[in-house]
């Protein structure tokens, strides 16, 4: 029973699910729609903003877009308490890493740092992160690590158990190089799609945009069918 | 995985059954909690409960009367003279006391007489045992008034195994209760002082109570049972038979 | 060793697999909730002290609770102690999820952290697993659910200090009376930016007792004894010492004993 526990797969049959039995009973999970893109100027992240302990939502206006350094966001899926102390983790090395070398750190680095942790830990772990960010030197980059700690860099990327709705918008609608606000209509469109169709997605699409200029935050409500009221900050 | 590391430790720990094979199950039965009573008296019955119905942590809601007449008019209970409380699973409770409900009836209606309590209990055994292997999920207690015109009341196990007593406490406070209506009502563990030493002295005689001290009882027994019992409250639902008829009242419970 | 001791760990796992139960902690049958107002914040039901200016609401596992906070808490005044400034939630918050997530849920605390700090006002709920939330209006334990449903009808976004406390009241009141765990009375705690934070026990008592209505008190001799041995006060004398107290006879007892009349 005890020595049992971590030993069994922790992935879900179609390797996109968390296995709920991994969970521990009464966990705060993130049954999630997250995703992250390319565009010209940058990177866009979005995600729903629903928190659930089984059936009950723990939080409706959750924020998964967590920032771990100036221009490197993540969006994070799965354990709530595993990604969260995951990405504190990356936090706290990367602002390190930009104090000791007087450098902001690379995207790539951030993605490093959290495969590091996620494949390390990956018996007691249940976390999907998608991780973007922009540097003047790379640009804007997307990098997604599913359950078992592997990492993928990516034109864009979709996770949480939402994002199994959205594989064929996705891939239908997706082009290189978009402007922003086609990006921000193709990952708004999208999750609007998710939250449609999946239970455990749902509340606000919360977006951050980067690009050289640093992070913009967009909000968009269901009231007004997420059309509003964009920019927030 | 390390069975052989176990060999060595000297003891077991129990293998994991989960095998991945998911257990799929039909629960007929659910606890809806409340607590019920009776006491009888030299020439009156008492049965009362609580009208709180619960599953879980949850209140299904805190008017549902446990203590129903018994062989009366369809919709006022008129002209009965038998009472009937359930507790326990109460869509369960609610089909004992239909199925006796109709059995009295139809005694009366082809014996032009009433079913007397002590016919009326041998029958409820018989109503319960009948299922015997698929039980009424209930603890069910009888009163009314016997040929001599004496308190008669009956408790049941679930399964029709039934006792004539003074007073009984059944349901989720029985625990909490019984034992205050042994020392109260039986009068057990009192002593009549200075009545000799040691094994010689005398064990208080327990007698018929007159109604308005048993009223007071019960509703101490539920006030009581409010506080320490989380699945009894709301209500008080007091059912009292004598010559005269039958009465019922309600008193107000704490709703936490 | 500082931390907990293990040392009956294979041996209870062991008596566990030959079917002994294990020992069962008790729980926090609870409604817990926080809100915050324009510059203050209001905290419900079985508090923690954490500072001056951070409270603690737990839900859960009662011991877990209990340590947890006072563990926080000791670490919270020596960090405030060694910084020389008044200590943060943010701060607080960060040691109970790390400390949480270190147990990975097997200590069951479930947190409100409230406080005020120089940075404004703070509110926070923690799950035993180490997650946290920030959110204006928050609820925990088995009655969250009835108190979260009077927050997501009545809560408004302006609200002044004595509409957050009668907010967080009737919060706390629609778990006592629809949640079977939580019952009795509703304790406040409010804390204010240059204020001191005001505790205020037993803030509602909407359960008072149902006055007994006989009297249960036995007349002396009703209990049946076999023999008796009577030690005086000399030959008690001879193993401790004795103090006599005055006659007052509430000088003994803290709290004067409810006695029924």
């Amino acid at each position: 029973m005890v020595s049992q526990h971590g030993v069994q797969g922790v992935l879900g049959e179609d390797g996109i699910h968390v296995d709920m039995q991994h969970l521990k009973s009464g966990e705060v999970n993130l049954g999630t729609s997250i995703m992250a893109i390319n565009f010209k100027d940058g990177v866009i992240l979005g995600a729903d903003s629903r928190t659930t302990t089984g059936a009950y939502i723990a939080n409706r206006v959750t924020d998964k877009l967590t920032q771990v350094h100036d221009t490197i966001w993540c969006c994070r899926s799965g354990s709530a308490a595993d990604t969260q102390a995951v990405a504190d983790i990356v936090s706290y090395h990367l602002n390190m890493y930009g104090v000791v070398n007087n450098e902001a750190p690379s995207t790539q680095v951030a993605a490093s740092l959290f495969q590091e942790l996620c494949y390390e830990n990956k018996d007691s772990l249940s976390a999907g992160i998608i991780i973007a960010g922009y540097d003047p030197r790379h640009g804007g980059q997307v990098y997604s690590i599913p359950l078992g700690g592997s990492l993928h860099k990516q034109s864009f990327a979709i996770g949480g158990s939402g994002s199994t709705y959205i594989y064929g918008y996705t891939d239908a609608h997706w082009k290189e190089n978009m402007t922003e606000a086609e990006g921000i209509d193709f990952v708004r469109n999208s999750l609007q799609e998710a939250i449609k169709w999946d239970g455990s997605s749902g509340g606000v699409i919360r977006m951050v945009v980067l690009t050289k200029k640093g992070a913009v935050r967009h909000l968009y409500l269901p009231d007004t069918n997420y059309t509003g009221p964009g920019v927030t900050n | 995985m390390d069975h052989q590391a176990r060999e060595t430790v000297g003891y077991s720990f129990s293998e994991s059954t989960a095998s991945g094979v998911k257990q799929h199950g039909f629960y007929p039965y659910t606890d809806n909690g409340g607590s019920t009573l009776g006491i009888t008296g030299s020439d009156f019955a008492i049965l009362a409960g609580d009208t709180r119905s619960t599953s879980g942590y949850n209140i299904n809601s805190r008017m549902v009367p446990k203590v129903f007449k018994i062989g009366g008019d369809d919709e006022t209970g008129e002209g009965a003279n038998i009472v009937l409380s359930v507790v326990g699973f109460a869509a369960d409770g609610t089909a004992l006391k239909e199925r006796l409900d109709t059995v009295v009836r139809m005694y009366k209606y082809q014996h032009g007489k009433p079913m007397t309590v002590s016919a009326c209990a041998q029958r409820l055994s018989t109503i319960l045992y009948q299922k015997r292997f698929f039980p009424y999920y209930v603890h069910a207690i009888l009163a009314g008034l016997d040929e001599e015109g004496k308190g008669a009341l009956y408790s049941y196990d679930p399964v029709g195994s039934y006792e004539r007593e003074q007073c009984r406490a059944a349901g989720a406070a029985a625990s909490l209760i019984m034992p205050f209506l042994d020392n109260q009502v039986n009068f057990k563990n009192q002593y009549i002082p200075g009545s000799g030493e040691g094994h010689a002295l005398a064990a208080k005689k327990a007698e018929p109570l007159p109604l308005e001290t048993v009223k007071g009882l019960v509703r101490d027994a539920f006030t009581s049972a409010v506080e320490r019992h989380i699945e009894v409250g709301d209500n008080l639902q007091m059912v009292i038979i004598t010559k005269d008829g039958i009465q019922e009242v309600y008193h107000p419970l704490k709703k936490d | 060793m500082p931390g907990f001791d293990f040392s009956n760990y294979n041996r209870n796992a062991a008596l566990h697999a030959r079917g002994v139960p294990l020992p069962k902690a008790t729980s926090t049958g609870t409604t817990i909730v926080g809100c915050i107002y324009d510059n203050g914040v209001v905290n419900c039901e079985k508090l923690h002290y954490i500072a001056p200016k951070i409270w603690c609401a737990g839900a859960g596992t009662a011991a877990d609770t209990e340590f947890t906070t006072a563990l926080i808490s000791s670490n919270v005044e020596l960090h405030s102690l060694s910084t020389g400034r008044d200590p943060r939630v943010i701060t607080c918050m960060t040691m109970l999820k790390q400390h949480l997530f270190r147990y990975q849920g097997h200590i069951g605390a479930y947190l409100v952290v409230a406080g005020v700090d120089p940075t404004g006002v703070g509110l926070y709920t923690v799950h035993a697993h180490g997650s946290t939330d920030k959110l204006p209006y928050v609820t925990m334990g088995s009655g969250s659910l009835a108190a979260m449903s009077v927050f997501e009808s009545m809560w408004q976004p302006d609200l002044n200090k004595e509409g957050a406390i009668a907010l967080c009241a009737e919060a706390i009141k629609a778990g006592i009376f629809n949640d079977l765990g939580s019952g009795s009375n509703v304790d406040v705690c409010v804390i204010e930016k240059d204020k001191p934070t005001q505790l205020l026990r037993n803030y509602e008592k909407p359960n008072e007792r149902g006055q007994k209505e006989r009297n249960y008190r036995f007349p002396r001799g009703t209990t049946a004894w076999l023999n008796q041995k009577v030690i005086s006060k000399e030959d008690m004398k001879k193993y401790v010492t004795i103090e006599t107290l005055s006659g007052d006879d509430n000088l003994a007892a803290g709290e004067k004993m409810e006695v029924d009349v």
